[in-house]
């Protein structure tokens, strides 16, 4: 008896070692590439830096009170804002509509499901070197063919004037970005008891009640995710936009990556990035707060 | 108002043939049981019969109207299938008055509607609740509940009771026979357990390879068995099906050979033959058949015995509990003459010779007086 009662608890004291053992190559990992700049951040926002010699003094809180004081900060959060909830909007939109259409019995179906994944595959610089040979004011193809067409007499300089350069952000972002969520959306579809919908046809629901009433309902948690997640990622979405627009024209597009970038490489204000990057950080921690709660929840 | 009719049936996927003309008349008020093994195509005729597949050929009325175009929504049918199928998000309350929104009935009405088929199938306690906070049991009543609330002419039951426990599955049984009884709609069951079939239906409709076999009374199926797959089909265990040949008013089999009664088998021709015995007709009593018991399942109100006669042939008899029975013992068999069965061979081969008293098999119950 006694003898069972010691292995018992040594037993798991074994195990818990080999647990430790087991996870502890990720929390190196993890603390190297992410506590370790997360917190250098930190540490690098409370002083006035000079980027190409890494030279600075010690100021304090003093970055993070021009930040609330600057209007270019908050002007940069505002068109983050704009950016996300457009890009994001016309994402979940497309993404779904094209999983709905996927999630039918086509003859081009195969083949459908492999080109939707087509942007999503392709590498943002040579994604946005086509879109902005396409949105070009002088030779585009896409002011070529309006002007065919007869919609417009003039070409239009797509990326070169306000509002159009957040609508092309934003249109090729939710280009770039929406098969992520055909994906998850049509893998979650194709789980969805087939018995759901006969039991509405019988009870009378049209394919309209049936898509309200059965599929946004099971689609509800899937969507949840998609959606927390797409606008973390869209939030600190920098390549794209720095490669199609650069911010222009003046600061119209320049989200809050972007300003951080200017900051730290174009002003070599290190210090005032970093601050900069970290109050992006506060505003993404509810997006981050939102998915952990959820998905503690789902569990 | 509930008499289903399907004329000519004929159900193709592709290169299989599901169904194959498929005649059934149900009346008003009945209740059947679609019986088979699975793949026998009794699934494909309820579905059918919802809307939710379609007849290659043939047609399919409900209530007098022809409703091979009418869609699921429209026929006045409800069905309650074997998952269920309530809806996850809404609760109990909702998912019953789901079919009447539809119909876009006030929500007072709804309402009311609702607490009456609570009522009848004591739901009333859970109607807050979502269908994942239910057991089994309650939500198989839900789905009940669902299908009650709409009045319709039909119900179609699509296994419902196999995902419940043994225990359950006779409770819900009886409280199925006791609604039916109550509200007298018309009933369509598919089940492959025929002890379901049996207890429940008013007729049943056996089916196999997309073929009806037999569509009768539950007595009627079981004493009468129009050929050799309902014969062996029906009952628990199964009746003894012995291949042989009819010589000289006998029928032979392994070098034995057994008396058959000649008002019921004169006529019958001499040639290969199968002969059916259910397990409760014989008897391990003085009789014209010897064998060996091989195996002795004891199961507290009966015994089943394997026996094994010369030749190799294993017969099942049931016997009563308490009487002492090793293996290896060795026992003469009797057997109920009246009560045998002849089929044609093959799987499917016909009944032959007449039947006890010199009935042809036919639909009306049998009379309680029984046999000859």
């Amino acid at each position: 008896m006694t003898a069972k009662a010691h292995t018992a608890p040594a037993l798991e004291r074994g195990y818990a070692r080999l647990g430790v053992l087991l996870i502890a190559p990720v929390i190196v990992v993890f603390s190297l590439v992410i506590v370790y700049p997360l917190l250098a951040a930190i540490y690098l926002s409370l002083f006035q830096i000079y980027t190409p010699t890494l030279q600075g003094s010690f100021v304090g809180v003093d970055n993070y009170m021009d930040l609330l004081t600057r209007r270019a900060f908050w002007s940069s959060l505002w068109v983050t804002l704009v950016w996300t909830f457009g890009t994001l909007s016309l994402q979940i939109v497309c993404g779904v509509g094209v999983a709905l259409l996927l999630h039918q019995n086509l003859w081009f179906r195969s083949l459908a499901r492999s080109l939707v994944l087509f942007p999503y595959f392709l590498s943002t610089v040579v994604a946005v070197l086509v879109w902005r040979w396409l949105f070009n004011d002088l030779y585009g193809a896409l002011n070529h063919g309006l002007m065919q067409i007869g919609l417009i007499d003039m070409p239009v300089d797509w990326l070169g004037s306000m509002p159009n350069a957040m609508i092309g952000i934003i249109l090729v972002g939710a280009w770039k970005y929406f098969p992520f969520v055909v994906i998850a959306v049509l893998a979650r579809l194709q789980t969805i008891p087939e018995h759901l919908y006969e039991a509405a046809k019988i009870d009378g629901a049209g394919p309209i009640a049936r898509f309200w009433d059965v599929t946004l309902p099971q689609l509800r948690s899937v969507l949840t995710v998609i959606i927390l997640l797409r606008a973390i990622w869209d939030f600190k979405e920098f390549d794209l936009i720095y490669l199609l627009t650069g911010g222009g024209p003046v600061t119209s597009t320049q989200t809050l990556a972007l300003l951080v970038y200017q900051e730290a490489f174009a002003l070599n204000e290190m210090g005032r990035a970093a601050a900069y990057s970290v109050g992006m950080m506060l505003v993404m921690l509810v997006f981050m707060i939102v998915y952990v709660r959820h998905s503690g929840r789902e569990g | 108002m509930g008499q289903v009719t399907l004329t000519d049936v004929r159900k193709v996927f592709g290169a299989f043939t599901a169904l194959e003309g498929l005649n059934i008349d149900i009346a008003e008020g009945e209740f059947v049981a679609l019986l088979g093994p699975s793949g026998c195509g009794k699934s494909t005729t309820l579905r059918m019969l919802a809307g939710l597949d379609f007849p290659t050929a043939g047609t399919i009325s409900i209530g007098g109207r022809v409703v091979n175009d009418v869609p699921p929504g429209k026929r006045d049918i409800a069905m309650v299938f074997q998952s269920y199928a309530l809806y996850p998000h809404m609760t109990v309350a909702e998912n019953i008055a789901y079919p009447l929104k539809k119909r876009g009935m006030p929500k007072a009405e709804r309402t009311a509607a609702v607490q009456k088929a609570a009522a009848t199938l004591q739901l009333e306690p859970l109607l807050d609740r979502k269908p994942r906070q239910l057991s089994g049991g309650q939500q198989q009543r839900v789905a009940l509940g669902r299908a009650l609330v709409r009045e319709p002419k039909v119900f179609l039951l699509d296994e419902p009771l196999s995902n419940l426990d043994a225990k359950l599955r006779s409770y819900m049984r009886a409280e199925l026979i006791e609604l039916h009884r109550r509200i007298g709609k018309t009933m369509v069951y598919v089940t492959h357990d025929q002890l379901e079939a049996m207890t429940m239906a008013d007729r049943i409709a056996v089916m196999h390879g997309g073929r009806l076999q037999q569509f009768d009374t539950p007595a009627a199926v079981y004493d009468r068995p129009a050929n050799r797959f309902v014969a062996g089909f029906i009952g628990t265990p199964s009746m003894n099906l012995v291949e042989g040949a009819v010589r000289d008013g006998t029928f032979v089999f392994a070098g034995q050979a057994l008396p058959l009664p000649k008002d019921r088998f004169g006529d019958v021709p001499e040639g290969p033959a199968v002969l059916g015995l259910r397990p409760e007709d014989i008897r391990l009593e003085q009789g014209p058949l010897q064998g060996t018991l091989r195996l002795v399942e004891n199961s507290g109100h009966e015994q089943i015995v394997t026996v094994e006669v010369p030749g190799g042939t294993r017969l099942l008899v049931r016997a009563e509990a308490g009487r002492p029975l090793s293996m290896g013992q060795s026992a003469t068999l009797a057997v109920e003459t009246a009560r045998l069965h002849l089929f044609a061979p093959g799987e499917t081969g016909a009944r032959l010779g007449r039947d006890p008293g010199g009935a042809v098999v036919e639909m009306a119950p049998r009379q309680s007086g029984g046999a000859s």
